[in-house]
């Protein structure tokens, strides 16, 4: 028998609007420092995303999941509430290869000017970007 | 008096302007709507930004080191980010937004500041390069589309102007989006960022305390460093959301009231025209009745 597994509310938001917001399972966002899974009940928690992939567990038995691929942001757990705060996430069935192309190079076009010195936003954030956009074309060169 | 020919020439003309302001704004109602849902969609990041900043600050036991919420002592240089739109024929909604910041820019030179101006959209930069001003920057091309990505440049931008010591403070004029029919020209302090957006009321610190002690990955600190310049980028999304909105508002305001000003055009003309028509005819049947009558 299947053991039931409890749900808990879970949003992938961007400033361009909700990406995912339902329940769901599990949660495996990529933390930082390494990929954070949430389930139902995880203690109350903060912290910050690295560009990668956000796996929304919609049923684990029936292997229905969401893959977004996201940028960098930030994570938030708490009253059984998962929040992922995200720049920009795009479901992997629905990349767009020309407008991750020019994210892309909006991104690097931006890194080389920290390199000349013209400019000192923050690096991390901008390689992030860079890897979202490469995430996104890896991911739809393979579909 | 004109001729009946150059009377049907004007009219011609008019009602072809009044086609064209037909046509905008049906245009500008319909992006209007489109970027009224656009401003709905960021609602839930912001307030959930502002959630998460809040309580990260509660969280971090010093607030030293973080350059962007460090007020200066002493203000020399004052920059002012005008945010206009990339085209006209909208009314009043360029103008009175540097009108503005012209006013302030005089105010702050009369307290003896330097300014710098920021300017976003094409409208404000034609106007400053014209007045002949040098800008500290400025950000052309999407202010009737604005994306995430150019809040986040203009957020560079701005933060390292402030952080490198050009700009000791940072304000922004933008028209904000009231209603359809209203614009509000509106400033809002950029930088520093105001200690205010860490502080909590008491409620929040009770659901602090009945949540429990949060898990910080990694220092609730260097989360803070993070999430400071990302508040400045969603602030500027939201005034760009905002403008655009208000410009298309603005735009559809300024052509019904256009296409209004043609119909009455075109009437008066037509009737001037119909006047002249039948001075002719008269002035015509005269002149026959007048050789007629010389015959007899």
């Amino acid at each position: 028998m299947a053991e039931t597994h409890p749900k808990f509310d879970v949003a992938v938001v961007t400033p361009e609007g909700d990406a995912f917001r339902g329940e769901a399972e599990m949660l495996v966002v990529p933390g930082a420092a390494g990929d954070i899974g949430v389930l139902a009940r995880h203690a109350p928690l903060v912290a910050t995303l690295r560009a990668g992939s956000t796996r929304v567990y919609l049923d684990r038995e029936a292997d229905n999941v969401v893959e977004l691929a996201t940028g960098p942001g930030f994570f938030k757990v708490e009253l059984d509430r998962a929040i992922a705060l995200v720049d920009d996430a795009v479901d992997v069935k629905e990349v767009d290869d020309a407008r991750a192309q020019e994210q892309l190079e909006a991104a690097k076009a931006e890194l080389e000017r920290i390199d000349a010195g013209e400019s000192t936003a923050d690096r991390w954030q901008l390689e992030q970007r860079i890897k979202h956009a490469e995430n996104q074309l890896t991911v739809s060169g393979r579909g | 008096m004109a001729s009946v020919q150059d009377l049907k020439r004007r009219t011609r003309s008019v009602r072809n302007t009044s086609k064209i302001t037909k046509a905008l704004e049906l245009v500008a109602s319909a992006r209007l709507r489109r970027a009224q849902s656009r401003i709905e969609a960021m609602r839930p990041y912001a307030e959930t930004m502002r959630e998460l900043i809040a309580g990260v600050g509660r969280s971090a036991s010093s607030l030293r080191g973080l350059p962007l919420l460090q007020q200066r002592d002493e203000v020399g240089t004052v920059g002012i980010v005008v945010l206009t739109g990339d085209r006209g024929l909208a009314g009043p909604f360029n103008g009175q937004v540097l009108r503005r910041a012209f006013a302030l820019e005089r105010e702050l030179r009369g307290e003896g500041k330097q300014v710098r101006f920021v300017v976003i959209g094409k409208k404000g930069r034609t106007t400053l390069t014209f007045r002949g001003y040098e800008t500290a920057a400025d950000y052309v091309g999407f202010a009737d589309r604005p994306a995430y990505a150019d809040a986040q440049a203009i957020a560079h931008g701005i933060a390292e102007l402030y952080t490198d010591g050009t700009l000791d403070r940072v304000v922004l004029i933008y028209n904000a989006f009231v209603s359809a029919l209203t614009q509000r020209v509106t400033e809002q302090e950029l930088l520093p960022i105001s200690a205010d957006i860490l502080e909590t009321d008491e409620e929040e610190r009770r659901d602090d305390a009945m949540r429990g002690d949060f898990i910080f990955e990694p220092e609730p600190e260097e989360i803070l460093a993070r999430l400071l310049p990302v508040y400045l980028e969603t602030q500027i999304y939201r005034a760009l959301l905002e403008s655009a909105a208000s410009f298309q508002g603005a735009q559809m305001t300024a052509m019904r009231n256009a296409s209004k000003n043609a119909g009455e055009l075109i009437d008066t003309l037509t009737l001037q025209m119909n006047r002249a028509r039948q001075a002719e005819i008269t002035q015509e049947i005269l002149e026959v009745v007048a050789g007629a009558e010389a015959l007899t």
